[in-house]
């Protein structure tokens, strides 16, 4: 059972650590809290035993490294858009096209819109 | 004279039929889409809604334009530009031409689609990464819409009017297949959100299609309950958390 909640304890650490470091590092919360759950009870068991393992404090040392990750991350990184030059040519270049096959198109129901207001102008 | 007037009551049913009071071009939306699991939330992308003035020498359409792009945290591991858009006819928002462009990581597609009213037909022109081309003329329904046209045409109904639990269904043709969507006025509901605490319609967004959207009833919209019907809220379900689309900011409204 120790050595269960032990390996535990450090699986949910190292994810929470590669969460944290990831773009999704909001989610790293998950797994640290499983992390911390997980190693207290393997401490606690292992306290009981009279042997406790250098593994528990590493996971306990993972843990808190993901988090104070995942908080720095959360406050002190901006959500911004960048590198948008490409998809801006893309944007005039596609309107430039258009423009172009618009200008060979026929749009029969603005053209009676039209002809409609002068009929109303010349009543 | 007679004739005259017989047309002009004719095209006056038509065009207060679905007259466009919502928006205008030069309105500018912009939304933040992000990935919710249990309350943890995590911002992915920006995405884009406008409008603007397009016009040729035979007339003024409308450009309906969104854009999906991601924060600049992602653009290492999954970058997305991704481009797609409409010329309408500013008065019923009748499509014309629909562009979508999408750059997501290593995959590139250019679909271009011409439609001719007249026929029922849409010409669509595809674009891969690789330079393969690919023309296909394929056939529509009378009123089908690009899936840009039928976001902005949902702001064109009546939800003042409305009974609780009415559905409006609306056919959309995207990857030239078309496909059957259809949302139900679920009432109204009164959010907080990045411009104020709004009251909304609350709108049930279904489609045929199984893999468009996941679940029955639990994909929901909510639009401004006032004269512009602006999309400040999208819950989306997805097979693990939500996906959801908050509103940043809006300009350039009509009313």
């Amino acid at each position: 059972m120790k050595k269960l909640f032990t390996i535990l304890a450090l699986v949910a650490s190292v994810v929470a650590i590669i969460f944290s470091v990831l773009p999704i590092s909001n989610l790293a919360i998950f797994p640290a809290i499983a992390a911390l759950i997980f190693g207290l009870i393997a401490f606690y068991l292992s306290k009981k035993s009279g042997n406790v393992k250098k593994i528990i404090q590493f996971t306990f040392l993972l843990t808190i490294m993901a988090l104070s990750i995942t908080i720095y991350k959360a406050l002190f990184t901006k959500t911004e858009v960048a590198n948008t030059e490409t998809l801006e040519a893309t944007e005039t270049k596609l309107e430039e096209e258009a423009i172009e096959e618009l200008e060979e198109l026929e749009f029969d129901d603005i053209e009676i819109e039209d002809e409609l207001e002068n009929i109303s102008v010349d009543e | 004279m007679q004739r005259i007037h017989l047309l002009l009551t004719f095209l006056i049913t038509l065009t207060t039929h679905a007259q466009n009071n919502a928006f205008i071009s030069g309105e500018k939306l912009v939304y933040t889409a992000s990935y919710n699991m249990s309350g943890i939330l995590t911002d992915i992308a920006q995405v884009t809604m406008e409008t603007s003035e397009v016009k040729t020498s035979k007339a003024t359409l409308l450009r309906l334009k969104c854009t999906a792009t991601t924060y600049s945290k992602w653009d290492n591991f999954f970058k997305i530009r991704d481009l797609y858009e409409s010329y309408v006819n500013p008065k019923n928002l009748t499509p014309y031409i629909y562009n979508r462009d999408i750059n997501e990581g290593s995959y590139y597609k250019n679909m271009k689609y011409t439609f001719s009213h007249k026929t029922n037909t849409v010409k669509s022109i595809q674009k891969k990464k690789n330079n393969k081309i690919e023309n296909k003329t394929v056939n529509i329904s009378a009123g089908t819409k690009d899936i840009v046209s039928t976001m902005y045409n949902i702001r064109l109904f009546d939800f003042a009017n409305m009974v609780k639990g009415t559905t409006k269904t609306f056919v959309i043709i995207f990857d030239r297949r078309e496909i059957n969507g259809q949302i139900t006025f679920l009432g109204k509901e009164t959010i907080s959100t990045a411009i104020g605490q709004k009251e909304c319609y609350k709108l049930a967004i279904g489609s045929s299609e199984p893999d468009v959207l996941q679940g029955k009833n639990s994909n929901f919209l909510w639009l401004t309950a006032d004269a512009n019907k602006i999309p400040v809220y999208g819950k989306f379900k997805i097979p693990v958390g939500n996906g959801e689309l908050k509103i940043k900011s809006v300009s350039g409204l009509k009313n």
